[in-house]
């Protein structure tokens, strides 16, 4: 029976395949100019990459083929993997920093948002308006800011009392990681509190007031109702939040130097990629194959990482019917 | 957060761009790269005199970010691009680039005869005993001192550690912040080392640890870091925090009475109108020698893939004579190290002076060829040490590793 | 199982009144149903009753004890939404539970009463589904029993049925009426649904805008509409209504000339009609009959007929554009455009004065 049908074209089939032609058509001419941006500045220097990673350099000069000699400096050779392992767990830090610190308060404020007090669209735009800084002024700005000695912060500290919590913030390695971790989140705070609060917005009212109806309290209302119901905008947050955090590049580069100062308390897998690809003043020589390799393990993890997550979380998603 | 790949593909992407770069015209036209944004008039008066003997040859004079040009320009070279002469870095990141065979042996090709062979060394390839540029300038780390705030207070010049001491506590008491230096920028520390380790280890201590006969554990090591970091109590509150630019304007503002730094902070100094003056690091016991730490700077270099070379050798000669060092003092306060040159600027001539008793920049000149480097060590221990995280032992200890460890 | 008691209840919003002072008794046990044109305050009403809206002022009683204070949950009535408002990620089950959850039963009691519901509700089979994979009618059902398990003295339902085709609206509404027999608690029911409001209510309450118009037993809104407003708004096809002057007063007669040409005289004890006055004589369609007799014949020119056997509409058009319907049980043989004559019968018309209130009269 299908085959047959299927034998028999009319003049509607024909129009419908060239409408299925049409759009594919369409489709390619649309996707054309984001894959020709994805190819060349995504998988050719992914490529490179990779390519560059299983020789040995002297310098700048590609040597010979070495396999996974490069990988194994990185991942094996106690002079490197130290650095890799701290760096690693700073950005591991980083990370649950961000969700529990910047990711926990964009939650709360949404949900404060959400109930339209008075103001709201005010505190909306205030809490949203670092976002569009540069990071780069961001960074020089803080680090006025958190200055020990001509510093707003510490200055504010002493004429309130508090000189004692006036400390180097940047300078000590236990506070170092702390102080930019929180501004970072100062600086992108705004972006997942939008998308929460347009997840919010997105939850039709009457099963919030059903909720009321059944009893719930506000807290049971935001746990049981509001958080599951916003499943899609936290697996986007937490995935972005975990890709930029082992990303992480510029706040530590700014306020730390290359060399994660003090004392590689905020060296990050960026910064170590950068100082051994490329060199720094006072850490050496460039090195673009221990470099290209340690850059591609990141890009893997991340890669690997990210999948499992997105996964994971999308699995607990519903839909709004 | 921007992504390592793009730094990445910011590499590749520099590498095609520099693929075409230089054209010949009738006049031979040399590109000329520095890191020195700072100097840019400076080098066109220069260049301008260059030219005005070298009326066939123009130079091109361009200054790349400081901190990014190391990765620029071996960017460049390694795509067979780059310029036709550069200003190159000295010692470890010098062999960076003669080591591919990115520079011109310069010995045999010019007369190097007005520089002496210590200042040579900074700019020769230790594996092939080559010369691959032209020796520049040196700088020399030195104390600065705050001659109003030493007058106010009644405070004479310590010569000795122990008047060093003195003095510091006796500005500490009087509410004015003897060392103006932080730890934020890891290698202002190794600066401020530069002038007080080098006279408790003392003269041996380089040619001993460079050549083998000992190592970073050595007593004499460990007994200075031990002495240099009691200087944290003199130190700005908040001195983990204190970055260079902060450091700079505690001193320019008269708030810290002495600061350790470099020569190349003369101008900034001079142009903050400091009333200031500089002196070499204390003697560990009176009598014994004060020792300043100084290293080459840096150097001129031609492009072995040049297809001006002799143009570009012609103007290297140039730099290595006397009319150019004494242009390079004049203009732009520097210590030349090419020999003749009259240095009329006071402040200058002092930190020549200085240079009887001199003692090579430990990390930097010997230490800075493998990773991990001496500097990179030296650094972060000292961080370690002011921060009380680690014993002066412990420091040594890893600094004495690390230095085995590097290949 | 609870009565209801509204006082002055008011509500604004931003400053704009929109239930302006509503007084209401509701029975025990009564099952009360809301009509009114859009946006009239139905809805309003029923949010402020269960708490999802606080009263800008009056009070409410629920077995005579003052609940306007109250939160929601604590008020003991349950509240069915137009869109169902099923929670998307819990299952039949889940969606049932909540309310027991939250308020601490134990899981054996929780599992008791909800499946006693789904009992009810025929629902047993679907406990395990989320409400995506429910038709409409079982989400409703889910709906009325995510409100059945809290054992609610008081049921509301706002336009629960609207969203579903017109047949399983009718066996929804046979369910509804045998659950409120079986559950023996009070219902408030806001519908747009002449057939729903009239058949399901003990009592209608009648609102326009803001205002509680008329409240009674369906019949008693059907056959003594208190204004004009109620008698156009209860029945379907919709009363006519012929506009007219008192032209004569006798002591309680009057007469009355339409502007149609009809005439016609009636006494009436309590009015205080006087000459000129406007009234609107009001004649049900199924009470206005083809050609000439009565207390009164009017022409017109037919527009529009709907022969469907058992019944005939006729839509009509007099020559002061005056447009009528005339619902007739059984066939009629009447052609679009032709002409005919209607009369009326005073018994079974309804007469209201300039203020639009009610008169009673004698014919
Ligand atoms: N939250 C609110 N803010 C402002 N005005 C409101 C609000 N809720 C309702 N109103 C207004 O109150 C009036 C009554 O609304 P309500 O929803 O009670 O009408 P309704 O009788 O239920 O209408 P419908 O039959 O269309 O559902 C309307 O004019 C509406 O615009
Ligand atoms: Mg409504």
């Amino acid at each position: 029976m299908a085959q047959l049908t299927k034998s028999i074209k009319t003049p509607f089939d024909n129009a419908v395949v060239r409408r299925r032609q049409m759009r594919k058509l369409w489709l390619a001419f649309l996707l054309f100019p984001a894959m020709a941006i994805l190819l060349t500045f995504v998988f050719l220097p992914m490529a490179s990459a990779i390519w560059y990673s299983v020789y040995e350099w002297d310098g700048l000069v590609r040597g010979e083929f070495i396999g996974l000699g490069n990988f194994q400096e990185v991942l094996f050779d106690p002079r490197n993997n130290k650095f890799l392992i701290n760096a690693f767990f700073n950005n591991v830090k980083v990370f649950i920093a961000l969700m529990v610190f910047q990711n926990g308060l964009a939650l709360i404020l949404a949900l404060f948002l959400a109930r339209e007090p008075k103001g709201y669209r005010f505190y909306q735009i205030a809490f949203f308006l670092p976002v569009i800084l540069s990071t780069v002024i961001i960074g020089f700005q803080w680090k006025l800011f958190l200055n020990p000695i001509f510093g707003l912060v510490n200055t504010l500290l002493r004429n309130v009392g508090l000189g004692d919590w006036a400390v180097p913030w940047l300078g000590l390695p236990e506070t170092a990681l702390g102080a930019m971790i929180l501004v970072n989140a100062w600086h992108w705070v705004g972006f997942p509190t939008l998308v929460f609060l347009a997840a919010i917005h997105r939850i039709p009212k009457d099963l919030i007031e059903a909720a009321r109806l059944d009893g719930a309290s506000e807290w049971m209302i935001a746990r049981d109702i509001i958080w599951p119901l916003m499943a899609p905008a936290v697996t986007i947050i937490v995935v972005l939040t975990f890709i930029g955090s082992f990303n992480w590049f510029e706040i530590p580069y700014i306020m730390g130097g290359l060399e994660g100062s003090p004392s590689y308390s905020t060296d990050m897998l960026g910064l170590l990629f950068y100082r051994t690809a490329f060199g720094s003043v006072s850490a050496g020589n460039s090195d673009f194959g221990t470099g290209s390799a340690l850059a591609v393990l990141i890009f893997i993890f991340i890669f690997t990482f990210s999948t499992i997550a997105t996964r994971y979380l999308t699995s607990r998603e519903v839909e709004l019917s | 957060m921007k992504s390592i790949r793009k730094i990445a593909s910011m590499a590749v992407l520099g590498v095609a761009t520099f693929a075409y770069a230089g054209t010949a015209l009738a006049q031979t036209e040399l590109d000329f790269w520095s890191w020195r944004q700072e100097d840019v008039k400076a080098y066109n008066e220069i260049i301008a005199a260059f030219e005005e003997q070298n009326p066939d040859i123009k130079v091109t004079f361009t200054a790349h970010e400081a901190t990014s040009y190391n990765t620029i320009l071996t960017t460049a070279l390694a795509g067979g691009a780059g310029p036709d002469i550069m200003h190159t870095r000295s010692y470890g990141s010098l062999e960076a680039i003669a080591a591919p065979g990115y520079l011109e042996p310069l010995d045999g090709q010019i007369d190097l005869s007005a520089l002496s062979a210590d200042e040579l060394l900074g700019t020769t390839l230790r594996a092939d005993g080559h010369v691959y540029a032209v020796p520049f300038a040196s700088q020399t780390i030195v104390v600065f001192y705050n001659k109003d705030l030493f007058e106010e207070h009644d405070v004479a010049l310590p010569e000795t550690w122990d008047e060093f001491l003195a003095a510091s506590q006796k500005f500490k008491d009087a509410g004015v912040i003897p060392l103006a230096n932080g730890l934020a920028d890891a290698w202002t520390m190794e600066i401020m080392s530069g002038a007080f380790l080098p006279n408790f280890y003392g003269k041996d201590f380089f040619g001993e640890v460079t050549s083998g006969a000992t190592d970073f554990e050595d007593e004499r090591f460990v007994n200075a870091l031990e002495k240099f970091s009691t200087l944290k109590e003199f130190m700005p509150q908040g001195y983990e925090g204190v970055d260079y630019a902060t450091m700079k304007q505690l001193f320019n503002v008269g708030q810290a009475a002495m600061f350790v730094g470099g020569s190349f902070d003369i101008p900034t100094f001079v142009n903050a109108g400091v009333n200031f003056d500089i002196m070499p690091g204390p003697a560990a016991e009176a009598g014994g020698p004060r020792m300043v730490a100084t290293w080459l700077d840096g150097g001129y270099g031609v492009n072995a893939a040049s297809e001006n070379k002799e143009a570009a050798l012609k103007f290297i000669q140039f730099t290595a004579t006397q009319p150019f060092a004494q242009m390079l003092t004049d203009k732009l306060a520097n210590v030349p190290a090419v020999d003749g040159a009259e240095i009329s600027d006071p402040m200058l001539a002092k930190v020549s002076a200085m240079h009887e008793e001199a003692t090579p920049y430990i990390m930097l000149v010997a230490f800075r060829f493998n990773t991990p480097t001496g500097s990179t060590l030296l650094q972060n221990g000292l961080q370690e040490l002011f921060t009380g995280k680690k014993s002066a032992e412990e420091v040594a200890a890893d600094i004495s590793e690390g230095i085995k460890s590097a290949e | 199982m609870a009565t209801i008691e509204l006082r002055d209840v008011t509500k604004d919003f931003g400053g704009v009144q929109v239930i302006h002072g509503a007084n209401l008794s509701v029975q025990d046990n009564e099952f009360v149903v809301f009509v009114g044109p859009s946006g009239c305050g139905k809805s309003t009403l029923l949010r402020l009753l269960s708490g999802l809206e606080e009263l800008s002022s009056g009070e409410i009683y629920i077995d005579g004890e003052r609940i306007d204070h109250l939160p929601p949950a604590r008020r003991g009535l349950a509240m069915v939404f137009q869109s169902y408002a099923l929670y998307p990620h819990m299952n039949v089950l889940q969606n049932m539970s909540y309310a027991l959850k939250v308020a601490k039963k134990s899981k054996q009691e929780i599992e008791e009463k909800v499946h006693a519901a789904a009992e009810i509700l025929q629902l047993t089979e679907l406990l395990d589904r989320k409400p995506k994979a429910l038709s409409g009618g079982q989400r409703q059902r889910v709906a009325i029993g995510r409100a059945i398990v809290r054992d609610p003295s008081v049921f509301l339902f706002d336009e629960p049925l609207s969203n579903l085709d017109a047949k399983l609206r009718v066996q929804m509404r046979l369910e509804l009426t045998n659950l409120h027999k079986q559950l023996q608690s009070t219902m408030i029911y806001v519908t747009h649904d002449q057939v729903e409001a009239m058949t399901m209510a003990d009592k209608i309450v009648v609102m326009r805008a803001g205002n509680i118009e008329q409240v009674g037993p369906p019949l008693e809104l059907f056959n003594k509409p208190a204004n004009k407003f109620v008698a156009g708004f209860i029945g379907s096809p919709a009363m006519n209504f012929f506009h007219g002057q008192v032209v004569g007063v006798n002591n309680a007669t009057y007469e009355v000339k339409l502007e149609n040409g009809a005439q016609f005289t009636f006494t009436a004890q309590n009015s205080n009609l006087a000459e000129g006055d406007e009234v609107d004589l009001g004649v049900r369609p199924e009470d206005l009959q083809p050609g000439t007799g009565g207390h009164g014949t009017m022409a017109g020119t037919a527009t529009a007929v709907e022969r469907l056997g058992a019944q005939t509409y006729v839509y009509l058009r007099s020559p002061i554009e005056e447009s009528m319907i005339i619902h007739h049980a059984g066939d009629l043989d009447v052609q679009s455009g032709e002409q005919i004559d209607v009369s009326f019968d005073l018994k079974s018309c309804h007469l209201f004065g300039p203020d639009e209130q009610r008169i009673e009269f004698e014919g």
